[in-house]
This record gives C-alpha cells, sequence and structure tokens, in this order.
C-alpha cells in the first residue's frame, strides 16, 4: 500500500488512474466496497495503523478495483498469522465476486486443513 | 603511472555515464510534460497537493527570509552607491541585480533546502518500502504519477515563489530608501520603471523554470536510486542534495553566461 495515502485513497487511486474517473466518482466506488465488506471506518486511516485483516481487506478490495482483473492469493496466512480458518478470506473474496474474473489461492500442503471449504490450487 | 591514468579514465567514464543518466533521465520527464495522456485525475490530485506542500506551506518561513535578505542586500547597495556618489543607479541595481538575480537564487536555495530534500526521501522510502513496485503491479506509470506533478510543482512553486521574493525586494527598496535615502515613493518608481527591461524579466521567469525543474528531478533521481536497504534512504538523500546544490551553481553560472549574449543578439 502507498504510505502517504489513505485507505478510501489507496483503493480510489486504481479507478482514478485507469478509469479516468474524477477523485469524487473514485472515492464514492471505493467506500462503497468498503461498506460492502463493513470496513467502512478504515476508510480515513494509513496502512501503519491497520491490523492484519484489515490490511488484507483493502488489499483485496484494491486488487479487485482492476477491471478483468484475477485474484490471486499468494500464502495468505502467511499475512494473517493468527487466523485460524479460511472462512474469513471465503467471506471477503464472496463479497467481491462480481468484481473479479477469478480467484486463485496458492499455499503450502502443510495448510490444506486450514481450506476446510471450497476449491484451492494448492502448490 | 598506468594505474593513474587507469583511476582518472574510470573516474571519467563514470561522470560521463552519470552525465548520461541524467541527461537522459531529464529528457523522459521533459517529453512527458508535453504528453497529454499523462495527465487524468489521480495526477491532478498529487499536483495539487505537491504545489500545497511547496508553495503554500513555506510562506511564514520564506517571507522571513526574504524580507532580512532584501532589506540586508538594499540596505548595504544603497549606502555602497551613495557613498561612491552612484545613487542614480539605484533602481538600475534594485531591477537587474536583486530582482533578476538574487531573487530567483534565493528563492531556490529555500525550496531546494525544504522541498528537495524532502521530494527525495520521500521516493526512497518509497523504493525501501516496495511502494514504487505495488505501483508498477497496479500499471500506474510512476513517472505519470509521481515524478511529473512533483516536477511540475517545482516549477510553479518557484516562478511564483520568485515572483513574491521580487515584490518583497521593491517593497524593501520602497521603504528603505524613504527612510534612509528621503527618496519620495514616486521618484522610487520612476527609477524602477526606468530600469525594468522585459528581457531581464523574461530571463528570471525561465531560471526559474529551469530550477524548479532541476530541483525536482534531480532528488527524484537520487530517490529511485536508493537500494531495499533502510540505510540506502540518507546516502540517497545526501548524495541528491549534493548534486542539488552542484546544479543550482551551474544553472546561474549558465544563466550569468547566456543571459548577455541573448541580449545583445537581440
Amino acid at each position: 500500500m502507498i504510505s502517504n495515502l489513505s485507505v478510501l485513497e489507496n483503493i480510489a487511486l486504481i479507478r482514478q488512474y485507469h478509469g479516468r474517473l474524477s477523485r469524487r466518482q473514485a472515492e464514492d466506488m471505493a467506500r462503497e466496497y468498503l461498506q460492502r465488506l463493513q470496513v467502512e471506518d478504515l476508510a480515513g486511516r494509513r496502512n501503519p495503523s491497520l491490523r492484519e485483516e484489515e490490511r488484507f481487506c483493502v488489499m483485496v478490495l484494491r486488487a479487485v478495483m482492476l477491471e478483468d482483473s484475477i485474484l490471486v492469493l499468494d500464502r495468505p496466512f502467511e499475512m494473517m498469522p493468527a487466523l485460524g480458518e479460511s472462512r474469513f478470506i471465503y467471506d471477503i473474496i464472496h463479497h467481491v465476486a462480481e468484481m473479479h474474473r477469478e480467484c486463485h489461492i496458492f499455499d503450502y500442503f502443510l495448510n490444506e486443513g486450514r481450506y476446510a471449504e471450497g476449491s484451492t490450487h494448492a502448490a | 603511472m598506468i594505474n593513474i591514468l587507469e583511476s582518472i579514465g574510470k573516474k571519467g567514464l563514470q561522470s560521463a555515464r552519470s552525465l548520461r543518466d541524467v541527461m537522459s533521465f531529464t529528457y523522459m520527464i521533459f517529453v512527458r510534460l508535453f504528453e497529454r495522456r499523462a495527465y487524468n485525475s489521480a495526477v491532478s490530485m498529487v499536483l495539487v497537493n505537491q504545489i500545497y506542500f511547496t508553495a503554500v506551506q513555506i510562506p511564514p518561513l520564506f517571507f522571513t527570509a526574504a524580507v532580512c535578505l532584501s532589506i540586508a542586500f538594499v540596505g548595504i547597495i544603497g549606502e555602497y552607491l551613495l557613498r561612491i556618489g552612484l545613487f542614480s543607479f539605484f533602481g538600475r541595481l534594485l531591477m537587474g541585480f536583486m530582482v533578476t538575480e538574487i531573487a530567483p537564487f534565493g528563492t531556490v536555495l529555500l525550496i531546494a533546502l525544504r522541498s528537495s530534500s524532502a521530494i527525495n526521501a520521500e521516493i526512497a522510502v518509497m523504493k525501501v518500502n516496495n511502494e514504487l513496485n505495488t505501483l508498477a503491479v497496479f500499471r500506474i506509470d510512476i513517472i505519470n504519477y509521481l515524478f511529473l506533478p512533483r516536477v511540475i510543482s517545482g516549477i510553479i512553486s518557484v516562478v511564483l515563489l520568485t515572483c513574491l521574493f521580487s515584490l518583497v525586494v521593491l517593497a524593501s527598496g520602497l521603504i528603505y530608501s524613504g527612510f534612509f535615502f528621503n527618496m519620495s515613493a514616486r521618484d522610487y518608481m520612476a527609477a524602477l520603471l526606468e530600469s525594468a527591461n522585459f528581457f531581464d524579466l523574461i530571463a528570471m521567469f525561465i531560471k526559474s523554470a529551469v530550477f524548479g525543474f532541476f530541483i525536482v528531478m534531480i532528488p527524484i533521481r537520487y530517490g529511485i536510486r536508493a537500494t531495499n536497504e533502510l540505510t540506502s534512504i540518507p546516502v540517497s538523500v545526501l548524495n541528491g542534495m549534493v548534486q542539488v546544490f552542484i546544479a543550482i551553481v551551474i544553472i546561474e553560472v549558465l544563466s550569468l553566461v547566456i543571459t548577455p549574449m541573448i541580449s545583445k543578439l537581440i
């Protein structure tokens, strides 16, 4: 994440830059998706003040802001070591399902047990 | 002997490569300045923020420094001219020396001290934190998004603040000449108008714009040359700032050489 931008600006930047949207339009869109994940209170915060799960939400939202994006989650449990199982990750992906074309999760076989539901490509 | 020649050759090659890199980077940034597709609302947002940080936040410090420098210089120049019986050149010295030489030079020194170092550190920190890679992953052109707005804000800020500095110089001259040389405001204005040269003013604006371009472009270049280690940040800022001050001196000297030549041709 860009450290001198807030969460809202980090997410909005992608559409603002590629979609040629105005700042207000891009931020409204970003705010709507933050609300969808029920993390709208993060909007004004910056990267260092986020918890691991919050940072994960923001990074997923930022990734799906690219049109026709393929979401690749590379060892998500390394980013959130305290997370017990994958329900949280699937919930996030489910909430933004219509915004990305495909989603792939790559992880070690030793973490296979943590992915109790859904299909994964373990590597 | 051969070792000495080798070391001279190595240094020479290093300097030539470094100069070539600077020139190619300068050319790349300069060309982008005129590309319409480089601009969008994200770039405008950064530009507005940069102008705010560079030109709007600085005035209290800048104004104080400009007033102190102006009063000191105007006082010294006026006293000296009076002593040698050449006070009729007071207006010419104010316009030709203080406004066209000292104002851009003082402005660029103040902005370089405050903003160039900040820009250098900011870009180096972004490099260390992999933020430049993040932007590249999202296909955000770092030249358009990060560098261009900073360079434009540098040009705008230096030109505008040079004008402010010039106004402070002229106001100081008015007050000083009224109090210490018993010169009326009308005489003062007449002396200034008589000495005002349109070409000098254009040269001042061009020089300010060139200063603005380089005091931002050089720190950016040194910022992106930082490695991925935290310890490379101070090294990058140190090298960048040294190069900025060398560039300021070179531009000042070149302007002193080139401006009279062009003036004669015109």
